[in-house]
C-alpha cells in the first residue's frame, strides 16, 4: 500500500484521461488505471479509426470523380493492406500523444484491470500477476461502455461481426447487412459502399438515426442512401441470425408483423453500446446504479461521497466529446470546484455521406416542449462552395423561438457538416438569435455561409435562393 | 402520346400537352374515369429548374381545390405546387421518391405527381383552362420571365 494519491481515475478512455490531465493541472497528485490502451473505445475502435477509414473512402469516392473537376486520374482502387496500415498508424500515433501527456502532466499511468475494494481503494490486477491496492482521497470511475448484445439468435455466427471486427477489413463482403440504423451502423454502411459491398440496413424504429438528429434530416438522409443503391428497411424487427446457404441470413418482423428475410455474406451487428458497469464492485460499496448505467448528479457526483462517474458509463450520450466534457467537470469537482454539467451544445455528429450533425433541440423536441417556432432552412445546392465541391446534397436547418429568434437547434446534413456545426453550438451556448448569425459576416466562398443564409432567412430575407 | 402545342420564347422551347386541361399556376389535370391525374407543365419545371427532391400529400389526403398537393425542391427554389383539382390523393406517383427528376425529362407523362380521386370535376375542370387558353397565357407569362433575365 502506498501513499494514497489525491485523485485515482479508474479507465483512461476519453473521460478518463481527459479527468487525470485537468485533475494534474490543478494540482492533484494522479494516478490513471488503464487495462488496454489509453484513449478507450473512441481512440482504439471507435470515432479514430472509423474516420481514417471514412477519409480514405471519401477520397476514393473523388478521386473516381476526377473527372468532374477536370482531372485524369484513371484507376483509384482501394489497396486493404495499405488502408489497415494508415489506420493504425494513426491509431497508434494518437495513442501515443495521449500517453505522452499524461507523462509530462505527471499522472501515474497504471496499466491492470481494476475495481473498486472501498470508497477510497481500488484493487488492480496488474497484467504482470501481481494485484496492488491504490487509495485516494478522491475516485473518478471512467469505464466506458462496451458493445450491446441484445438477446437475438445467431449474433456469435461466424460473419456476424461488431463494430470492432468490422475495423479490420482483409477482404470486401459482397452483400452486407447492417443491423441498427445508428450512427454506427450507417457510417460503416458508407464505408463498405465505397469499398464496394451492396449494403442493407436493417432499423427497428421508423426512422434512421434515431435520436441522434432531426427527424426530416434523417428522412432525407435516408432517401439519398437509396437512390445510391442502399437497401433500407425501417420498422424491422430482426429477430434471428441463420447460416444460408454460404452467406447468413437475418430474419425480421416489419411494422404489421410480417416476416422476411434478407441474406448477406456478412452482418454487422451495430446495436448500440452498454455503459460498462458489471464486475467493478459498484454495489459491494453502494454505488448506485441507474439501469446499466451508473447513476450521478448534475456535479457527475455517484451515490458515494468523493466517488464520481464520466462517460459513457453514466448512460445518456455516448460520445468522446460529452464524455471529456464530464472529465473535465468531474475531476475539477473533485479537485474542489463546484461545477455542474451542461450538455445545452453538446454536438452529435455522424460521418455519412453526407455528413449530419446536430446540436440543441430538434423541431419536434422543441414542439414537445412547447415553443412557439420558426424553421429556416437553406439547400446546400445554392451555396457555391458545395457546388464547387461537387457535394450539393442537403441543407441547414434552424430551429427558432418565433418571438425572438433565438437559436434552440441547429441541424446540417451536406459537406463539412461535422465542421461546421461548431457555429450551431456556439450559437446554441450563447444563446444567440438567427438575427446574430446572420448579422455575423460569414466569409465568401466558404461552406458557412450556408448557415447565414438559413438565419436571414429568419426574417424572410434570404438571398440566394428563391424564396416564393 | 398527347399532341403539343410549342413556343420558343428566348432560345428556350415550352410545350403545352392538348388533351388536357391547366391552372393558371401551370399545373394539369387528365381526367382518367374518375380520377384525375395532375402535374407541372413543361413552363412550370422549366422556370424552376432541376428537381432535387419532390414530396406529394400521401395517399389519403384530403384536398381542396387549390390546396398544395406537393412540394418540389428544385436546385433554385422551393414550389409549393397547388393542386387544380379537389378531392383525395388516391396515388403518389412512386417515382418521386428515388427519381422525381422524371419532372425535368417528362412533365406530362412519367413526371405525373399524383392520381386524385375528384370531389366534383365537372366544376373543378370549367373553372380551369383549356390547352389552347394555358398556351397562350403561358406564353405571355415566359416573355415576361426572359424580359428579368
Amino acid at each position: 500500500m502506498t501513499e494514497p494519491y489525491d485523485l485515482a481515475v479508474l479507465g483512461g478512455g476519453s473521460a478518463g484521461y481527459v479527468a487525470a490531465l485537468r485533475g494534474a493541472q490543478l494540482g492533484a497528485r494522479a494516478v490513471l488505471i488503464e487495462r488496454a490502451r489509453v484513449g478507450g473505445t473512441c481512440l482504439n475502435i471507435g470515432c479514430i479509426p472509423t474516420k481514417a477509414l471514412t477519409t480514405s473512402t471519401e477520397l476514393l469516392r473523388r478521386a473516381r470523380r476526377a473527372h468532374e473537376f477536370g482531372l485524369a486520374i484513371s484507376t483509384a482502387a482501394p489497396d486493404l493492406p495499405a488502408l489497415m496500415e494508415y489506420k493504425q498508424g494513426a491509431v497508434d500515433a494518437l495513442v501515443g500523444g495521449v500517453e505522452h501527456l499524461l507523462s509530462k502532466a505527471g499522472v501515474t499511468l497504471l496499466r491492470g484491470t481494476g475495481h473498486l475494494a472501498s470508497p477510497t481503494t481500488l484493487q488492480v490486477q496488474r497484467d504482470t500477476g501481481a494485484a496492488i491496492s491504490v487509495s485516494a482521497h478522491q475516485l473518478i470511475l471512467a469505464p466506458g461502455s462496451i458493445t450491446a448484445r441484445p438477446p437475438i439468435p445467431g449474433l456469435d455466427l461466424p460473419g456476424v461481426i461488431s463494430s470492432t471486427e468490422a475495423l479490420d477489413i482483409s477482404d470486401v463482403p459482397a452483400r452486407l447487412v447492417v443491423v441498427g440504423g445508428g450512427a454506427i451502423g450507417l457510417e460503416f454502411a458508407c464505408i463498405y459502399e465505397a469499398l464496394g459491398s451492396r449494403v442493407t440496413i436493417l432499423e427497428m424504429l421508423p426512422t434512421l438515426l434515431p435520436g441522434a438528429t432531426d427527424e426530416g434530416l434523417a428522412q432525407r438522409l435516408a432517401l439519398l442512401l437509396r437512390r445510391r443503391g442502399m437497401r433500407i428497411v425501417t420498422g424491422a424487427q430482426v429477430d434471428e441470425i441463420v447460416s444460408s446457404g454460404s452467406g447468413l441470413a437475418a430474419t425480421y418482423r416489419d411494422t404489421k408483423g410480417a416476416r422476411s428475410r434478407i441474406e448477406g455474406d456478412r452482418i454487422l451487428a451495430a446495436l448500440g453500446r452498454w455503459p460498462n458497469t458489471e464486475g467493478l464492485g459498484l454495489a459491494e460499496v453502494g454505488v448506485k446504479l441507474n439501469g446499466r448505467a451508473i447513476d450521478v448528479d448534475e456535479h457527475l457526483a455517484t451515490s458515494v461521497p468523493n466517488v464520481w462517474a464520466i462517460g459513457d458509463a453514466v448512460g445518456g450520450m455516448m460520445l468522446a466529446h460529452k464524455a471529456m466534457v464530464d472529465g473535465r467537470v468531474a475531476a475539477e469537482n473533485a479537485c474542489g470546484g463546484r461545477r455542474t454539467v451542461d450538455y445545452r451544445s453538446v454536438p452529435k455528429v455522424i460521418f455519412t455521406r453526407p455528413e449530419v450533425a446536430s446540436v440543441g433541440l430538434t423541431e419536434t423536441q422543441a414542439r414537445q416542449q412547447g415553443a412557439d417556432l420558426k424553421v429556416a432552412q437553406f439547400p446546400f445546392s445554392a451555396n457555391p462552395r458545395a457546388r464547387l465541391l461537387g457535394e450539393m446534397d442537403g441543407l441547414v436547418k434552424l430551429v427558432c423561438e418565433a418571438e425572438s429568434g433565438v437559436v434552440l437547434g441547429v441541424h446540417l446534413m451536406g459537406p463539412h457538416a461535422t465542421d461546421l456545426i461548431a457555429e450551431g453550438a456556439l450559437a446554441v451556448q450563447l444563446g444567440a438569435t438567427a438575427d446574430d448569425l446572420a448579422w455575423t459576416t460569414h466569409a465568401h466562398p466558404t461552406l458557412p455561409e450556408a448557415l447565414l443564409e438559413a438565419a436571414l432567412g429568419f426574417r424572410n430575407a434570404t438571398l440566394h435562393f428563391q424564396t416564393r | 402520346m398527347p399532341s403539343y402545342l410549342e413556343t420558343t420564347v428566348d432560345k428556350f422551347i415550352f410545350k403545352v400537352a392538348t388533351d388536357r386541361h391547366y391552372s393558371p399556376a401551370g399545373v394539369w389535370a387528365l381526367a382518367e374515369g374518375d380520377r384525375i391525374r395532375i402535374g407541372m407543365t413543361d413552363f412550370l419545371q422549366q422556370l424552376n429548374g432541376d428537381v432535387a427532391f419532390a414530396e406529394v400529400r400521401p395517399e389519403g389526403t384530403v384536398l381542396g381545390t387549390g390546396d398544395e398537393v406537393a412540394l418540389i425542391e428544385t436546385i433554385k427554389t422551393n414550389v409549393g405546387v397547388p393542386s387544380p383539382v379537389g378531392g383525395t390523393v388516391a396515388e403518389v406517383n412512386p417515382a418521386m421518391e428515388l427519381s422525381p427528376e422524371a419532372i425535368n425529362q417528362d412533365p406530362y407523362g412519367a413526371g405525373w405527381l399524383a392520381l386524385i380521386d375528384a370531389r366534383d370535376w365537372p366544376t373543378d375542370r370549367d373553372a380551369l383552362l383549356d390547352a389552347q387558353a394555358y398556351f397562350e397565357l403561358m406564353t405571355g407569362q415566359a416573355a415576361e420571365e426572359a424580359k428579368k433575365r
